[in-house]
């Protein structure tokens, strides 16, 4: 029976290539607001973003109005619940919302192999840490930009050296560049002798975030500058507040997609079932079951929608794979990763959607009156 | 042996206001291996009665027993089962899958029954055979003449080896030379085969190859050339 399902879509190829290729599009971009979803859950959940807390100048959002003095790592260093403070020169080449947005994180290079979750794939430590404009680019930009080690490449008044490629567990990290952070301090058009942008705080297992935060600002409020330290998630969605709306409004696009399938993929079997109506009389006349007539028509529609719900989702996980996609705002970025979760999603949603869709004209084929049906001219 | 018996069989319907009674009170015996033509003017209830038969259609009332089955309590999913193992029904248009073979067409019957793919293949091969239509076992229906689809439809109707074969208007949609040849082989099927058959037509030369030919008018049959249990 499954032959005569797959000839009886081959038979209307046209029909059933338009179908599958709408819902190719439709999960394509389902899957591509999906993940843009999925960046912006990782980057204000997890460990990272529940145990680090950020110091940024008070009243400040952009990295370039942000400057804290470099000493304020060991008065923060000093309170209790802290483990470890990094200080970070942070340099972007666009403050408002980009798709092609480039940040530096400039930071000491021990500390940055210590802490930060990165792993290297092409390049060494040492080289990194010996030559002072030596850059530590992460996958996606250099995916983005094109860069492999030994490359030179400069972005406004910054020059630097590629020393190595590395990946992480955390994609948002694979949007960074890391050079020393004297390196950055010194760099034409950031002169910041001294001063950094933002103080990255570690915290001892049993420390609670929100009480450190809270007192590395009563305790910096006695100094030149006042602060605002936040969790690291909380302070990347703040940072991308603009962004976080649009893209909680993006999930409608999500809903629309399926929406589309859906209707799509009905239409097409409505047609495809009404166009058969005297077929699947001459069906159950030679003895085929009603249900059985049901789950073929089930399984046509389920075909089409899984095929290019399918097609859709691998093409979105191919292209997010290589493409190295992020945007970004204020410093902080989103990178749009695939993902396992991203696969089961789109292939679950369009197994439900193709059963949905089946599931009128199914009953239709399995319920009508077949000497009325064998009288029609279909 | 009575193979098919139906017992005061009425069906009406109402139309635009008017009540219509193509069966009234119809009872009938077929014994097992008769070849039966069901004749008359348009409307008079041949078609209900074949299709009541072949369970596709219900009665208002009265009963019909096929092969020791009472049809007309069966649920639509254990009459398409019934029909599976009993019943073959060859259509006046022929009424073929256009996307499968003339071999897969009437293959298909086979393929709801419990058989192994060799038995299957002996069947279709056999049917083809009865047809003469082994050479054309790989033509889709639109690749056949009008006389070679129905031969297929007629395959397919004996292929699942049923007790009784329907036939509604098996010649109407063809011209002379091959109505000639369906009536033909229609007669070898009962006589060689020894399968009981129930006709409808309007053609009182292909009536005639029936060995007993039954007249319908306004629901009840009226003539009967062999007359065994009418009413």
């Amino acid at each position: 029976m499954f032959s005569l399902v797959y000839k009886t879509l081959w038979r209307h190829h046209t029909r059933s290539l338009l179908t599958v290729s709408g819902t190719a599009v439709a999960m394509f971009v389902f899957c591509l607001v999906g993940s843009v979803q999925e960046g912006l859950r990782r980057l204000s959940s997890g460990v990272d973003a529940e145990r680090s807390l950020i110091v940024f100048q008070e009243n400040r959002f952009c990295p370039t109005s942000s400057r804290l003095p470099e000493g304020y790592a060991n008065k923060i260093r000093e309170l209790s619940g802290v483990s470890e403070v990094m200080p970070i020169q942070v340099w972007t080449n666009n403050c408002r919302a980009s798709l092609d947005i480039i940040v530096f994180h400039g930071a000491d290079p021990q500390q940055i192999q210590a802490m930060r979750p990165v792993k290297l794939i092409t390049g060494e430590w040492r080289s990194f840490r010996d030559r002072q404009d030596a850059a530590l680019v992460g996958t996606n930009v250099a995916r983005r930009r094109g860069l492999s080690v030994g490359d030179s490449f400069s972005i406004g008044e910054v020059s630097v050296h590629v020393a190595g490629i590395f990946s992480s567990p955390a994609p948002s990290e694979e949007n960074l560049i890391y050079t020393s952070l004297r390196f950055l301090q010194f760099s034409g058009g950031v002169d910041a002798a001294g001063l950094v942008t933002q103080h990255e705080v570690s915290l001892t297992k049993d420390a609670d975030p929100d009480r450190v935060a809270a007192e590395i600002d009563r305790v910096l409020r006695s100094g030149p500058v006042a602060t605002t330290t936040r969790r690291k998630g909380a302070f990347q969605a703040g940072t991308l507040s603009d962004l976080v709306d649009l893209i909680g409004f993006a999930h409608w696009l999500g809903y629309a997609c399926v929406g589309l399938v859906l209707t799509l993929v009905t239409t097409t079997t409505v047609m495809s079932v009404q166009d058969r109506l005297k077929e699947y009389a001459v069906m159950q006349t030679i003895g085929i079951r009603p249900m059985r007539a049901m789950r073929m028509v089930l399984s046509e529609s389920t075909i089409l929608c899984m095929l290019g719900g399918l097609s859709g989702t691998v093409l979105a996980t191919v292209l997010l794979a290589v493409g190295g996609f992020a945007i970004g705002a204020e410093g902080a970025t989103i990178a749009f990763r695939p993902s396992l979760g991203l696969l089961v999603s789109g292939s679950t949603v369009s197994l439900i959607v193709g059963l949905l869709a089946g599931f009128t004209p199914a009953i239709q084929a399995a319920t009508l009156p077949l000497v009325n049906a064998l009288q029609s001219e279909h | 042996m009575t193979l098919v018996e139906l017992q005061n069989v009425t069906k009406s319907f109402t139309k635009g206001g008017e009540t219509i009674t193509p069966l009234d009170d119809v009872s009938l015996k077929i014994p097992a291996g008769e070849f039966v033509s069901l004749m008359g003017p348009s409307g008079t209830g041949k078609s209900t009665l074949l299709n009541a038969v072949s369970g596709i259609d219900r009665p208002n009332s009265g009963r019909i027993l096929v092969a020791g089955t009472e049809i007309t309590r069966l649920t639509r999913s254990q009459l398409a089962d019934w029909r599976a193992e009993n019943l073959g029904y060859i259509f006046q248009t022929h009424n073929l899958i256009p996307v499968l073979t003339a071999y897969e067409n009437i293959e298909l019957p086979t393929l709801l029954l419990k058989l192994t793919s060799a038995e299957r293949k002996q069947r279709v091969e056999v049917a083809l055979e009865a047809v003469g239509l082994s050479d054309r076992a790989g033509h889709y229906p639109r690749q056949l003449s009008g006389g070679q689809e129905q031969r297929v439809g007629i395959a397919r109707a004996i292929v699942a080896h049923p007790k009784v074969v329907v036939a509604d208007e098996p010649t109407g949609s063809l011209d002379a030379e091959t109505s000639e040849q369906i009536q033909v082989l229609l007669q070898r099927l009962n006589q060689e085969l020894d399968i009981t058959l129930l006709m409808v037509t309007h053609d009182q030369d292909v009536a005639n190859i029936a060995s007993r030919r039954l007249t319908l008018d306004r629901g009840k049959i009226v003539d009967s050339m062999a007359p065994q249990t009418t009413t």
